[in-house]
């Protein structure tokens, strides 16, 4: 259980984040909507341990979280790798990194989930599409078989249709896997396909928490209404209407 | 990395005179010859004689060895202690970096040249205090490249993900720095090839350097120099030996130069 | 934190560390320091009784930080204290030796200046054309030739073959020509890449076009828009050149026995007179460490946004 508790994170001078609290179930994923600005980013940074928050704590199931314990896969997916390196070596960086065996089964388990040709993987960054690479990273952060993965924006460098390709592997692969997912996104509709629980963040603070079916229905916050409207006036919440 | 062809070529040929010049010498470095002392050149000896009757062909060759050896071994010692202390700089924090370059800052302070002359005439004549001299003086610019590059990798996606699978700092050092780092030390280090030798023959003009009767190209300068007016030709051979050689490494590190930015920045 | 506050912490700590660091270069020198001060003073044998005289004097029986203070707690104050040698105080023999190398370095920057200036200007007329690649081939050839064979070589040619001019000494203007022509064509090698390189940077500015057709003629462009553009890179060079003059001064004073700085430099050393090592040490780097400061501030007035770039 990923629980942040009254987290304030001050840069230069700044409130970034002002008494945010979140709390993520093992297996669920929770999708932290916000504008450009809003401190999604500086959320991500103090969930991995990035950087230290003026107070407030994150913890899992009660414990700081251990460096390796939490992966995340980022919005640039070909920057995301050393472009020296291959593919493979990359994504099992974090195995290496703490001495653990390669366990060939479940490596290509996963890449079959992600739809990876396993050679691909002996390719080097710009040499495979970007949908790929991100398809890389995804399985990158699963390797090590980490309880808590943090997504991103993870789709937003992809083309449309890669996109729902993308977030519908993912989905599956979670349900196998069980990791909790947190998803940082301005994507309401990817939100609204994927998330079971949905915070919107704005300046800073959290304006509203709930499930996604309570909140795409009946959004509390003016804020939220605004955005859910947006939505449904650009028809981005089709998948979740059907 | 083929860029760096040239700088193979270039660097593997003077590595080669340093390694098989002494085989080819027509003659023994220091055999004393009286009857033939300050022959001119032709004849006998094909670039004359030194004063003491030593041909001064093999005397070059064999001067090769220390001139261009002692300056690859000062650059790579320089090159290694420089890049580490840059990416400590690089990778360990605001303080760490602000001590690590005000240390450089210290060393800065000062024209190279004149402090190897301190530190080698201080520490008494000889061929270790020459070496100590040179490196002691001759880092910081590995250390500022190298800073410079690592502090814009350490928010690269690939940087931040191996520090997130919990790889250790001298493997993340390993990894995703140094090899981003090769193709501008390269640069540097021919920078600093060039100088090492340019600080070797000097340090051996003054006589803080190589000792006599080691056939050194600064050394052997010193001692034509007592016969410009006789035999003008000895103090011109050494001089165009390291002239040829630091023209050839900075023309070389130039080429490499001009490869590099034309490529977009290392990732 | 880059303010100029910041700036003068630096300097203070570069000065600091440099004391430092060659109190304790010379404080692990080989051999006795008492015995050679001793030797040096009484240019004989001298007896056990001495050596320890002088060892309590000098304070060097009191351990490093006594030693170091004993020595930095004058020059706080401007005294750079007494030759270990002689016991005369080094200040007037220093200031003598300055006064000697003053004129070299200056003649070797308005040489260098001289050469530099029209070479680089001619040469980026037409960029690629014989003179600019002629230009670039000097400016190497002079950046690996090392300043003692140069010199060497004016001598063969002006004091040995011509006779025009003295090789040696000093005393007359003529005495001057041959080191301030050695320092000047080193300058001039350096000078002459950089102005180069600057001066085609600014030539290819895309501002120039727009002022072009805006009626700007070809002599205010060059004066009020080149020119302060290639000014930035050359004031970075003003450190640089005043290193290349000095170390090519210790060489330059060397080869033509000028008892100048360098020569004082080089005489102390060799007769382990480490004082006076030390004033030339610190005066070098209190003169550089007040360029730099200097250059980066003056940065700041050309340039505000460096303040904000990490240096």
């Amino acid at each position: 259980m990923l629980t942040v508790e009254r987290l304030t994170v001050r840069r230069g001078g700044r409130e970034v984040l002002r008494d945010v609290s979140l709390s993520l179930a093992p297996g669920k994923t929770l999708a932290v909507l916000g504008e450009s600005g809003a401190g999604k980013s500086t959320l991500i940074a103090s969930v991995l341990g990035l950087i230290n928050p003026e107070h407030g704590m994150v913890s899992w199931d009660g414990r700081p979280i251990a460096r390796g314990a939490v992966a995340l896969v980022m919005q640039e997916p070909r920057a995301a790798f050393n472009s020296r390196l291959t593919l493979r070596r990359s994504v099992c960086e974090p195995l290496r990194a703490r001495g653990l065996p390669e366990d060939q089964d479940r490596f290509f388990r996963l890449c079959r989930g992600l739809e990876l040709e396993p050679d691909l993987l002996a390719r080097r960054p710009n040499q495979i599409s970007i949908g790929q690479a991100q398809r890389a990273g995804v399985l990158r952060a699963l390797i090590a078989a980490p309880p808590l993965i943090l997504f991103d924006e993870p789709l937003s460098a992809l083309d449309a249709a890669t996109q729902k390709h993308t977030a519908r592997l993912i989905s599956a692969i979670q349900r196998e896997e069980g990791f909790a997912a947190l998803i940082v996104t301005h994507d309401l509709g990817y939100a609204a396909a994927h998330a079971e629980n949905i915070a919107v963040l704005r300046e800073g603070r959290i304006e509203e928490a709930a499930d996604a079916d309570v909140f795409f229905r009946n959004p509390q916050s003016s804020y939220g209404q605004s955005l859910v409207n947006a939505a449904v006036a650009l028809g981005a919440l089709e998948h979740r209407a059907a | 990395m083929r860029e760096l062809l040239p700088v193979l070529i270039v660097v593997g040929i003077l590595a080669a005179l340093a390694v098989f010049g002494p085989f080819i010498a027509p003659n023994p470095p220091n055999a004393i010859d009286i009857p033939n002392r300050l022959a001119p050149p032709g004849g006998e000896y094909l670039l004359g004689t030194d004063a003491m009757g030593r041909c001064i062909l093999s005397r070059l060759l064999h001067g090769a060895r220390w001139s261009l050896g002692l300056a690859f071994l000062v650059s790579t010692i320089g090159l290694i202690a420089g890049s580490v202390l840059g990416l400590v700089a690089a990778m360990g924090g605001r303080t760490v970096d602000w001590a690590v370059m005000r240390v450089t800052d210290i060393f800065l302070a000062f024209p190279d040249l004149v402090a190897a002359v301190v530190v080698a005439g201080v520490l008494g004549a000889g061929t270790s205090s020459l070496i100590f001299a040179l490196t002691v003086t001759g880092w910081m610019r590995y250390a500022r490249v190298a800073r410079g590059i690592g502090l814009g990798l350490a928010t690269r996606g690939h940087v931040v993900q191996a520090q997130l699978a919990g790889l250790s700092g001298p493997a993340i050092a390993r990894w995703h720095y140094v090899p981003a780092l090769v193709p501008s030390l390269t640069v540097v280090w021919t920078g600093m090839l060039a100088r090492a030798i340019l600080g070797i023959s000097a340090l051996g003009f003054l006589g803080f350097g190589v000792q006599p009767p080691t056939p050194e190209w600064g050394t052997m300068l010193l001692d034509a120099r007592v016969h410009i007016r006789s035999t003008p030709l000895q103090m011109i051979w050494p001089g165009m030996a390291v002239v040829f050689c630091v023209l050839a490494i900075n023309i070389t590190g130039d080429v490499l130069r001009d490869a590099l930015t034309d490529r977009d920045a290392p990732a | 934190m880059n303010g100029a506050a910041e700036l003068l912490l630096r300097s203070v700590v570069v000065l600091s560390g440099t004391a430092i660091l060659t109190f304790i270069l010379l404080w692990h020198a080989p051999g006795d320091p008492a015995l050679t001060i001793a030797v040096a003073r009484y240019d004989s044998v001298v007896s056990a009784d001495v050596v320890d005289r002088i060892r309590t004097e000098s304070g060097l029986d009191a351990g490093f930080w006594t030693a170091f203070s004993h020595w930095i707690t004058p020059l706080l104050s401007g005294d750079l204290g007494n030759s270990s040698v002689s016991g005369r105080p080094i200040w007037p023999e220093l200031r003598t030796a300055i006064l000697l190398t003053l004129p070299l370095a200056l003649m070797g920057l308005l040489i260098g200046l001289a050469l530099s200036i029209p070479l680089a200007i001619l040469a980026v007329r037409h960029p690629g054309g014989w003179i600019d690649r002629g230009a670039v081939a000097l400016a190497s050839l002079g950046a690996a030739m090392p300043a003692y064979w140069l010199a060497l070589l004016l001598i063969l040619a002006f004091a040995v073959k011509l006779l025009w001019f003295p090789a040696m000494g000093t005393g007359s203007a003529a005495h001057l020509v041959l080191p301030g022509l050695t320092l000047g064509l080193g300058v001039a090698a350096s000078l002459t890449r950089i102005l180069r390189s600057a001066l085609l940077e600014a030539k290819g500015a895309p501002f120039l076009p727009a002022l072009a057709r805006r009626g700007v003629g070809p002599r205010e462009r060059a004066f009020s828009h080149v020119a302060p553009h290639a000014a930035i890179p050359v004031l970075t060079v003003a450190g640089l050149e005043l290193a290349f003059l000095l170390e090519g001064a210790v060489m330059v004073e060397v080869i033509f026995a000028r008892p100048g700085l360098g020569g004082f430099l080089i005489h102390a050393i060799q007769a382990r007179d480490f004082p006076k090592v030390q004033a030339v040490v610190m005066l070098t780097a209190i003169l550089f460490v007040t360029v730099n400061l200097l250059t980066d501030l003056l940065y700041r007035l050309v340039d505000p946004r460096i303040g904000t770039r990490d240096a």
